[in-house]
């Protein structure tokens, strides 16, 4: 019982990393501050699901949520191209909303607020994931591929470029670079992580609805963001670990389960204060929050 | 049909006016997005539905106290939260995220305190209203629309003759010139969000009076009022105004065309055309806040 505990939050865990991680190539890498990277979850969460309700396979829902999820991160990144500071943040938080209210109202494909139920665990070529403990390792070696190409990318000279956008958006442009091109496509590699977390998330859970992509659960990837340091995948990772394990010493303290879903919220919101407060950069961060 | 429509575009208008006139308050002297000003108004509703509902009050009583707790608690954020960070030099980015930090937390401990389930307030019985050329109006939507124009013109007058009103127009042009004239900025910042944080929870006390109180009121409410402050111009008080009522009767007669689901996207959907045709509003003024096109 105990260990089945803690393998769902290990599962939970490694999806948020994710998720984490790849809100950190477009916030910590290329400088953009993306509020609505929640929606990029929700887009890969419905479109996987939604896939393998109509037979298609796992392998190529996941990989179609990722790709549908980017189409997004282009369109958001297009639209926005001109914006930034508050402006960006403001404008990406709409976006999330906007999303948000297409999945609660869309009820032809999205069955709107009942949501999606019987979400069919993922079959890989005969590997059937029926339990969590299968399905920790596949989501672990997907979190690990993914955190292995992130690291290969802003590593590489493509993602100093990345860098050079968010540090010196004019110095970059004297020197040839088109930043334009460049924001979009740190958002559309964003948002293709994203998804794919979102259709691990999907297939996890088996239920989706629309309320677990509000836009006020940005605050919980953000705090873990931002625990962890800007541009640092190991704090993404490690704050991941910390920041939804620490709620969970709630659930073994006597109390209803009405009050632990606020508490959680509001340990996060605290979180977010305090490190904001005290130690901006977070526990890895090389750059500052501008 | 249309003017029902219309009379409900108003009084929602009236009310985005209420949070977004308060949030331009803030924004045009302190310079940065203060998320959490519709937790003030939620925050207020639950104080009156506590204290209607436990104490045997006087409504004359229990309305001003509401508005100084909005205000008390206004001040206290800005105190205890915002200047620390800003003493760290913190760019508005920061402050935007701890805003929406402090919206989270405030929506949860409501919930916490009071549950997640609606809360009527039965102070006044609705009603069934005035018929007015076959639409219904019932008289706390009348009260709301008269309070509304009140407040509008006491705050004009305010900003235009008082002494007060004049220091935070001269901080919101040009703060570094009004310090160097002695103005004390973080005072004037402070009575923004008092005064700011006041009218929100005049916000406050007419929504419950109007409709429920619900945990998650403030999110949404502050989804509207910024929206229309962003239509007005953040930078404009009379601007923030008049893109309430935009927004209100937008809302209102977009209903006819969409599932009314989608009532709060329209908000949305005007705010993200807004920024990126005209992101200084109708009134504000380009203080380039946008990047060149690459």
């Amino acid at each position: 019982m105990l260990s089945a505990f803690f393998i769902h939050i290990a599962v939970i865990i490694v999806i948020y990393a994710i998720l984490a991680v790849s809100l950190n190539v477009a916030v910590g890498y290329t400088g953009l501050l993306n509020l609505g990277h929640i929606a990029f979850f929700g887009i890969g969460a419905y479109t996987s699901a939604l896939l393998t309700k109509n037979d298609v396979p796992y392998i190529m829902a996941l990989l179609a949520s990722g790709i549908f999820a980017s189409v997004f991160g282009w369109l958001l990144a297009k639209i926005t191209s001109r914006l930034k500071g508050d402006y960006l943040s403001l404008a990406t938080l709409g976006f999330g909303f906007v999303v948000y209210a297409v999945m609660l109202n869309w009820s032809k494909l999205t069955r709107g607020p009942l949501g999606i139920a019987g979400i069919e665990k993922p079959n890989i070529f005969g590997w059937y994931l029926k339990g969590s403990g299968s399905y920790l390792i596949f989501a672990s070696i997907i979190a690990a591929i993914i955190i292995f190409i992130i690291y290969k990318i802003v590593k590489s000279r493509y993602g100093r470029l990345l860098e050079a956008v968010r540090d010196d958006a004019i110095g970059a442009q004297a020197l040839g670079k088109n930043i334009y091109k460049l924001k979009i496509q740190g958002l559309m590699i964003s948002a293709f992580f994203a998804g794919i977390a979102g259709s691990l998330y999907a297939h996890y859970i088996s239920y989706i609805d629309p309320s677990t992509f509000f836009i006020s659960d940005i605050i919980v990837i953000f705090t873990i963001v931002i625990v962890g340091g800007l541009a640092s995948l190991r704090g993404s990772v490690i704050s991941a670990i910390i920041i939804l394990g620490l709620p969970e010493m709630l659930r073994f303290v006597d109390l209803p389960s009405s009050m632990i879903g606020p508490m959680r919220q509001m340990m996060f919101a605290v979180i977010l204060i305090l490190i904001l407060m005290f130690k901006p950069r977070g526990l890895f961060g090389k750059i500052d929050l501008e | 049909m249309f003017f029902q429509l219309l009379i409900n575009g108003l009084i929602a208008g009236s009310i985005y006016a209420l949070i977004a006139s308060g949030f331009s308050i803030i924004y045009t002297t302190n310079k940065f997005v203060h998320f959490a000003h519709g937790s003030t108004a939620t925050v207020a509703a639950y104080f009156l539905y506590w204290i209607f509902s436990n104490f045997g009050l006087p409504l004359y009583l229990v309305f001003p106290l509401t508005i100084l707790i909005a205000a008390l608690f206004g001040f206290l954020v800005h105190l205890l939260i915002y200047l620390p960070l800003k003493k760290r030099k913190s760019s508005s980015v920061i402050l935007l995220i701890a805003s929406l930090a402090l919206m989270a937390f405030f929506d949860n401990l409501m919930q916490l305190l009071f549950g997640a389930d609606v809360k009527i307030l039965s102070i006044f019985p609705h009603g069934k209203g005035i018929e007015i050329l076959g639409a219904y109006i019932t008289p706390i939507q009348i009260v709301i629309l008269i309070v509304v124009l009140l407040l509008f013109f006491g705050l004009w007058a305010f900003s235009k003759y008082s002494k007060l009103g004049k220091i935070m127009r001269a901080v919101s042009d040009n703060p570094e010139l009004a310090k160097t004239t002695g103005i004390n900025s973080i005072r004037v910042q402070h009575w923004s969000f008092v005064i700011g944080s006041a009218i929100a929870g005049l916000a406050g006390i007419l929504i419950a009076l109007e409709h429920n109180i619900e945990p998650a009121m403030g999110t949404h409410l502050m989804i509207q009022g910024f929206t229309a402050a962003v239509i007005g111009g953040v930078t404009s008080i009379p601007g923030s105004i008049v893109g309430a009522y935009v927004l209100g009767l937008t809302e209102n007669f977009g209903i006819w065309f969409l599932p009314s689901g989608y009532k709060s996207a329209i908000a949305f959907v005007l705010l993200l055309i807004f920024l990126i045709i005209r992101p200084q509003g109708i009134f504000g003024i380009n203080q380039g806040n946008r990047d060149q096109k690459m």
